[in-house]
């Protein structure tokens, strides 16, 4: 993502490198993180809250956000954002 | 006297909806009053508690809104930081507002807490908290009084991962000056989403789920939409009627997450179960094996589900043994059971609960899942079961008459009504 999006009613350009493949994780993360951004949450913190727990509670029903990280395994979610981090540096 | 009449042995068959969690939203209702605007919050369910929590609410000077489950809460006008002694002791929650206006005023009165008669519930560790964030604590003519001129960070170390103790630390702390930690703190779902709601409104929590929580003070908080998770016992109790008497019923608005014992003791027991991600599916099975339980603080068995799960034993081919590990006197549904054809024997704090066939008989509910349990058993039983004292039902089941009905359940409330205050 390039920017972060703070008016919603803006068009916002994302720099998705298409030819990269992406894995199911990382778009359920992504869908989930904007879901909780929109309804005003701090997405990271949301997001850590799940994975150190385990409990949905911590994701927001809005636009199926809970319903979608629920069909991930939450180590899929870590191999992700581990790799992904990794691969930048 | 309100009461349930049941017709049992009917076979129940559909869809039934979870309401929003009765013990979210009261701590979140009270903590709408830390913001310094209105706050609408969604499942809501309307209970009697609920709406006596609204009540100490107005009369605290709050402007407070509730229709179809959806409750506005404007705090802008609160003059008071004492809660209505009456109310206050008709619920056990109103002991949230003391952190609450703790936090936001400096100083708190309410009541000594009422609740269920389920054993000794001393809030002892609730006021060690408040110590610890430098608040002075008295307790004179069954009232609670707490006040701080400045509220300031603490560690504390719960002796044990009390719920409400946690809650009402969290709330207290959210305003208070740098950054508390809770070690041993509960890990209940409903102190995540408190948690949601709190930092949505500009809270800085985190932890929340785990047994260490850290909140770093904040100086305000604005008000926000939230809505409330579903009742996680609300939907172990309807899987457990579906276990007892379902032909295909199936319970929506679950977080299966939540109540992954109850379904792992179910499926031990030999009932029919399909997980998905909004409910669950059940039959009844024709021979149910025994198990033990045991409850244990969350992610334990609950406590909130003992009753009902005894129900469910006695109608396994076997003996099982049921110890209760959180409320010493929460056994009172064992002697109006045993009215109905129950064989358990009670030692301490374990039951031995043989299979038993059970007879319709008039019983009372003496608290709220006591009386679920009753329900279930009358579901279960042999002609008519009348159940007295459903007021406590009523403090937690969401129009249960209207839901069990829609399953199929020949169930009828005496006299016909809704819930009020009182």
């Amino acid at each position: 993502m390039s920017k972060k999006n703070n008016n919603h009613d803006e068009t916002v350009k994302f720099d998705f490198d298409l030819s990269e493949e992406v894995s199911e994780a990382g778009y359920i993360l992504k869908r989930v993180y904007h879901a909780l951004e929109e309804r005003g949450y701090n997405p990271v913190n949301q997001i850590v809250g799940y994975l150190i727990s385990g409990d949905p509670a911590y994701i927001t029903s809005y636009k199926d956000a809970r319903t979608m990280i629920r069909t991930v395994d939450r180590d899929d979610i870590l191999e992700e954002l581990i790799s992904s981090y990794i691969n930048k540096k | 006297m309100d009461k349930f009449y049941i017709q049992g042995r009917n076979k129940l068959k559909g869809e039934i909806q979870v309401s929003g969690a009765k013990n979210a939203a009261l701590p979140i209702i009270s903590a709408a009053l830390l913001a310094e605007s209105k706050s609408t919050l969604l499942d809501i369910p309307d209970l009697r508690d609920v709406r006596n929590l609204a009540a100490i609410l107005e009369k605290m000077g709050a402007k407070v809104d509730f229709t179809d489950n959806k409750m506005e809460i404007d705090p802008a006008s609160v003059n008071k930081h004492a809660t209505d002694p009456e109310l206050a002791r008709k619920l056990r929650a109103s002991y949230y507002l003391l952190g609450v206006m703790l936090a936001k005023e400096g100083k708190a009165r309410t009541s000594l807490p009422g609740g269920c008669n389920i054993g000794n519930r001393p809030i002892d560790l609730h006021l060690k908290g408040f110590k610890a964030l430098g608040a002075e604590v008295k307790i004179e003519h069954g009232h609670v009084e707490v006040e701080a001129d400045n509220l300031t960070a603490g560690q504390i170390y719960l002796d044990y991962p009390s719920v409400g103790a946690t809650i009402n630390i969290m709330l207290a702390a959210t305003m208070a000056d740098g950054k508390t930690i809770i070690e041993n703190a509960a890990r209940e779902p409903e102190i995540i989403d408190l948690a949601n709601y709190l930092t949505v409104m500009g809270a800085n929590i985190k932890g929340a789920g785990t047994d260490i929580i850290k909140i770093v003070g904040v100086d305000k908080l604005e008000g926000q939409e939230h809505r409330i998770i579903p009742d996680r016992i609300e939907a172990g109790t309807y899987i457990i009627a579906g276990a007892i008497a379902g032909e295909d019923v199936y319970v929506k608005n679950v977080l299966v997450e939540h109540i992954k014992p109850l379904l792992a003791k179910l499926t031990e027991m030999g009932v029919e179960l399909e997980e998905d991600i909004s409910g669950v599916r059940i039959s009844a099975a024709e021979k149910l094996n025994s198990v033990d339980i045991k409850t244990l603080p969350y992610p334990g068995f609950p406590t909130d589900l003992q009753a009902q799960m005894m129900v469910m034993l006695t109608q396994a081919e076997e003996p099982g043994i049921v110890t209760e590990t959180v409320w010493e006197d929460r056994f009172a549904h064992i002697d109006e059971l045993a009215r109905m054809g129950a064989k358990i024997k009670l030692d301490g704090h374990t039951a031995l609960v043989h299979p038993s066939e059970f007879q319709g008989a008039e019983v009372e509910a003496t608290d709220l899942r006591a009386g679920a349990a009753l329900i279930l058993a009358g579901l279960a039983a042999e002609g008519l079961t009348v159940v007295n004292e459903v007021s406590h039902v009523e403090r937690g089941y969401e129009n249960i008459v209207d839901k069990l009905q829609g399953i199929g359940a020949v169930i009828q409330r005496e006299p016909v009504g809704r819930v009020t205050t009182g």
